[in-house]
């Protein structure tokens, strides 16, 4: 796909978008307004917005524990997630979700899981279903290194190899599962090689790149909508805040995360591109810059003033309507 | 606009956290993403960095001191000069997390021996109960047969079936009728310490011709059992009187004959004929001795040795002699057992009559017979009060105990049945 | 019109009138298909039992699907299928497996429509084999159908006979949400009138198949025959029972274990599975909790023991429910 104007800037305002919402979680947190177990995914905007950026709402995705960042790039309305987060009714799943939770399937997005690697045989199933409906879709699974060492990955990469499902199996690698470094836990330098065993083509990609990302995962969407099968994309990027909002994060060396925030954060490392090479202006940045900031400042207010569900609720949606089932006696 | 700083809730556990350094002084300026302010918890430094950029206009909590998460520390404006009201915005944004303590745990007393031991209260279904409350019946009255004694729904249901023949006789008390056959009336009155079934030969040959009603005085079988110090005979006719609401033939053995001779002098519109089985009017001392006895076995023994300490009493020998007859006959005695309580009043009952209505036997119209047995030990007397009833005949029922019903059952019933016609 | 036919054909039989009447409805799992793809078919198995054999030659191998081991991949991609307008009908070989799985049942399907606020369809279906009596021992024997009606999102139902099998299937496959629905070892051989054509069961019904009112017994799956074996035994002695076939034990019908146990007073539930935590539990609970002044004799449990599966014939034979333990529980009643 062509990177114009529109696109650039429409990617710009998703990465932004990401960032702004991300903090302003966090200052939520500490000043007590908001609560439950939030992921934020500051500093890996490039690799859901580089992904999404190529998809439409026929194409599918899932996610992870840190999903806010894929429910921005795939389309989710910015407000429902706020309005979810603060346990409003207005939000997008009513309250009822959670931050882990989130999702829209008529987005495309089949939510952010609080299970490490169950998004990977759910994106499998959507992806099966777009081959099985000829529907042209593709779908992809985002999930973390330390995902990576789960069964259920393993198992959904072999199916899709030998059913040859239209799917992308995107690894953001952020150097950290939890509290663990990966070196310690995957044996092999890059996880792509993984796919090997497979018999799936892989490619790896600068996370922090959102032109990298664009294109790499460009080629692999191709590849599943003209029915070759499944890549793994590894995108090598990096977490900026903690595992969890509220993570002091003394496990990790200060000097690492310096380094990367400073050197490699996507948001500047896309600015300062797009504006040498005259593809956007300053004034287009901060444009875009201050729309956002706005935006999120009224989702916030207008999550605060929603109604919270009642109470009853508790037990409503937990099955289809099923007319034909008595119900059970009252004392 | 203000931007407030407060204290972190770092990681699951932590509940508080301590200001240990403010770098920059009030008024100083400060770069976003730069520390604002070093607290520490749980043994570790932690920089806290600014979120906007901006000036640290107000400090609220300083250094040394320990907060709760969520406390409002600080406060940053754009510049020095911007309007700030320190006070309004500790209210608008202070949320100190309230901590919360583990509930103390109570010392658990060790359970009481009483309270965990067996228990002596009886197993009653839920059923049962539920049925025995809507009936409104004491469910304490009431046998169990179901296993291992449970009060059982079909045991209440039996219980209140036979309520159902209660006929009330006034003053708030019910007798047990047991009624069988069709045709004019016979009411049947059983002697001290049993009930109707001793009747049960007779009832039978009855009922093709006759109605039966077996009436169980009060404290026997169902019927209620008032808690006064006597059951008076006069009493007991009055109840007779309101059970049989025409005239009757009346048959009464022993003390039910007595009831029979007061019902005859007191309700004579009541009496069609009369047939008194064994009756006496004056007890014999033996007749007392031996009821004193009865009284006090029924309240210390089992019923099956008290049926076989009477055995003698009531029987002649040639059934004494007959080991099996013996056996069910002490079943049925056993079986149709009165409680202790109903006895002695019954038996205060009695004393109290016993002499009252010699002289008044002759008053009795009803065509009588009078059923004597040859070798009644307790009342002998049986010829004597026919002699006294104007127009009664004596029917002798030689070699037979007290019990001649039950021993010379045949011979009784004919007499009646004569009688009767 | 009606013909005797054991429960697998039965099963089979669904499966395949659910495919011709829906073009979204797939099988999915280990051996389904089971080869097939000679022409004259004489490499398919149709599943570890027969049950789906002659349906890849019918429908195909784009909607009978083979998968490798892998029941992760297998569950956890039929969740996504039928979270994106698919209608899977995955076979979990042995419910034994669940252990292997159970996260997309779990955490997944049935939590996507109340964790996304109602926006989500989950029209999953998952068969699987339960219970002891093939000597198939402890790992291929349980009976853990307590487990997913403990999951809220999850329905689960067991049938007794081949008619209810079949009838059962087709409204769990035609029902949105996800339906976990068990094939008793015990009656998959045995055979019963099932009626021709196209005929739904509801979920959610029990089904009283023999009237009585002195004692009620509550039966699932293989362990219904069971109880009509011994209320047929209870008549020689004057006693006449009620046998409810509870059929669906998510949702269970509450209102038929109350009105027979409002109709005898006395109620033995017998259970194949494990005595703790189970449905035999549930039932017992119930007529307590809402039917106490309707006991007039405590509630009896035949369950297996509380222990694994044994392999030897004796040893299952001792473990499973039998006449000889459901006549001695009604005894104890009386």
């Amino acid at each position: 796909m062509q990177l114009t104007y529109e696109r650039l800037l429409g990617a710009y305002r998703t990465m932004r978008m990401i960032r702004g919402f991300e903090e302003k979680l966090i200052e939520l947190v500490n000043l007590g307004k908001m609560s439950g177990f939030l992921h934020v995914y500051l500093g890996e905007e490039a690799v859901a917005t580089g992904v999404c950026a190529q998809l439409g709402d026929h194409d599918y995705v899932a996610s992870t524990h840190r999903g806010h960042g894929h429910c921005i790039a795939k389309g989710v309305d910015v407000r429902g997630m706020m309005a979810e987060l603060f346990g409003r009714s207005t939000g997008t799943c009513k309250g009822k979700g959670g931050s882990m939770h989130i999702a829209d399937i008529d987005k495309g997005m089949l939510g952010a899981n609080g299970i490490v690697g169950a998004g990977i045989p759910l994106a499998t199933g959507a992806a099966l279903t777009a081959k099985l409906k000829k529907t042209g879709g593709v779908a992809i699974a985002f999930f973390g290194d330390g995902a990576s060492n789960q069964g259920a990955f393993h198992e959904s990469l072999n199916l899709a190899s030998i059913w040859k499902l239209p799917a992308v199996y995107v690894v953001e690698n952020n150097g950290w599962g939890e509290f663990t470094p990966t070196e310690y836990v995957v044996p092999v330098k890059d996880i792509a090689e993984r796919a090997k065993s497979y018999a799936m083509p892989a490619a790896i990609a600068d996370g922090m790149d959102f032109f990298d990302v664009y294109a790499k995962a460009g080629e692999a969407i191709a590849r599943a909508r003209r029915g070759e099968g499944p890549t793994l994309l590894e995108c090598k990027t990096y977490r900026f805040a903690g595992h969890y909002v509220g993570d002091a994060l003394a496990y990790r060396p200060k000097d690492e995360a310096e380094k990367w925030m400073t050197e490699r954060d996507p948001l500047r490392c896309f600015a300062t591109r797009v504006l040498g090479e005259g593809l956007l202006s300053q004034d287009d940045l901060h444009r875009a810059d201050g729309e956002v900031s706005r935006y999120i400042e009224e989702a916030v207010k207008a999550a605060e003033a929603a109604p919270l569900p009642e109470v009853e609720e508790v037990t409503t949606d937990v099955y289809a309507a099923s007319p034909r089932a008595r119900s059970p006696r009252r004392a | 606009m203000a931007t407030p700083i407060a204290m972190p809730r770092l990681g699951m556990s932590m509940k508080e956290g301590r200001v240990v350094l403010w770098p920059v002084a009030v008024g100083g300026r400060v770069e976003k993403g730069k520390p604002v302010v070093v607290i520490e918890s749980e043994k570790t430094d932690v920089e806290v960095e600014a979120t906007q950029s901006g000036v640290l206009r107000h400090v609220y909590i300083a250094e040394g001191e320990t907060v709760p998460c969520g406390t409002l520390l600080g406060a940053l404006t754009g510049d020095v000069a911007e309007t700030f009201d320190a006070d309004a915005f500790r209210r608008e944004h202070d949320r100190p997390e309230v901590v919360t303590r583990a509930p103390q745990r109570r010392v658990e007393a060790r359970p009481s021996e009483a309270g965990v031991a067996k228990s002596n209260r009886r197993a009653v279904a839920p059923a049962a109960r539920a049925l025995a409350q809507q009936l409104g019946i004491d469910i304490d009255a009431i046998a169990g047969t179901g296993p291992g004694g449970r009060v059982t729904k079909e045991d209440i249901e039996a219980w209140a079936a036979r309520r159902e023949r209660l006929v009330p006789v006034g003053g708030g008390v019910h007798l047990e009728v047991l009624r069988s056959g069709d045709g004019p009336p016979v009411a049947m009155l059983p002697g001290f310490g049993t009930d109707v079934s001793s009747f049960a030969a007779q009832a039978r040959a009855l009922t093709s011709a006759y109605t039966v009603l077996g009436i169980n005085p009060r404290g026997v079988g169902s019927s209620d059992a008032p808690g006064l110090d006597l059951y008076a005979v006069t009493n007991a006719a009055d109840d007779v009187a309101a059970v049989c609401g025409e005239p009757t033939h009346i048959v009464g053995a022993s003390l039910g004959a007595a009831t029979a001779i007061e019902l005859a002098l007191r309700h004579p519109d009541r009496v069609k004929t009369l047939t008194l089985i064994t009756p006496f009017v004056d007890a014999s001392p033996r007749l007392t001795v031996v009821l004193g006895a009865w009284c006090r076995m029924a309240a210390e023994s089992s019923a099956e040795t008290l049926a076989r300490v009477l055995l003698p009493w009531l029987f002649s020998e040639r059934v004494l002699a007959d080991a099996t007859a013996c056996d069910r006959i002490v079943r049925g005695l056993a079986a149709a057992a009165v409680p202790a309580a109903t006895l002695s009043r019954a038996a205060a009952g009695l004393r109290q009559w016993s002499g009252s209505r010699q002289g008044d036997l002759a008053r009795i119209a009803a065509p009588t017979l009078v059923v004597v047995a040859g070798a009644d030990l307790l009342t002998a007397n049986g010829a004597a009060v026919a002699s006294l009833i104007p127009g009664a005949r004596p029917v002798v029922i030689p070699d037979a105990g007290h019990a001649v019903m039950i021993e010379a059952a045949d011979q009784v019933t004919t007499a009646i049945l004569e009688h009767l016609r | 019109m009606s013909r005797e036919i054991p429960t697998a054909f039965a099963i089979g039989e669904a499966l395949r009138i659910a495919m011709e009447s829906d073009p979204d409805v797939i099988l999915m799992g280990e051996d389904v298909a089971g080869g097939g793809q000679r022409p004259d078919g004489t490499d398919e198995a149709g599943g570890i039992l027969g049950t789906t054999r002659g349906l890849i030659r019918a429908f195909g191998p784009e909607r009978v699907l083979d998968t490798p081991i892998s029941e992760m991949a297998l569950l956890g991609t039929a969740v996504g299928a039928a979270a994106t307008g698919m209608r899977p009908v995955v076979e979990l070989m042995f419910m034994d497996f669940i252990g292997v799985c159970l996260d997309p049942l779990l955490n997944q399907a049935s939590k996507f429509r109340y964790m996304f606020g109602g926006k989500a369809r989950l029209p999953l279906t998952v068969r699987t084999v339960t219970g002891a009596g093939m000597q198939a021992a402890a790992q291929h024997s349980q009976s853990l159908y307590w487990i997913t009606s403990g999951i809220p999102g999850l329905k689960t139902v067991i049938p007794s006979n081949a008619g209810d099998a079949k009838g059962l299937l087709l409204s769990a496959i035609r029902c949105d949400d996800p339906v976990v629905f068990c094939e008793p070892k015990g009656i998959l051989f045995l055979s019963s009138d099932v009626p021709e054509g196209d005929y739904e069961v509801p979920l959610g019904i029990a089904n009283l198949v023999r009237e009585g009112s002195d004692v009620s017994l509550v039966g699932i799956g293989a362990t219904v025959n069971l109880a009509l074996q011994a209320a047929a035994q209870l008549e020689n002695e004057g006693l006449h029972a009620d046998v409810l076939d509870l059929r669906s034990l998510q949702p269970l019908d509450e209102e038929a274990i109350l009105t027979t146990l409002g109709k005898t007073g006395r109620l033995v539930v017998i259970d194949e599975a494990t005595p703790r935590c189970g449905i035999a539990s549930d039932v017992a609970a119930l007529c307590v909790d809402q039917g106490f002044d309707l006991l007039n004799a405590p509630v009896k449990r035949v369950t297996a023991p509380f222990s694994p599966v044994p392999f030897s014939r004796v040893l299952e034979e001792a473990y499973m429910p039998s006449l000889e333990k459901v006549l001695a529980a009604v005894h104890e009643l009386f």
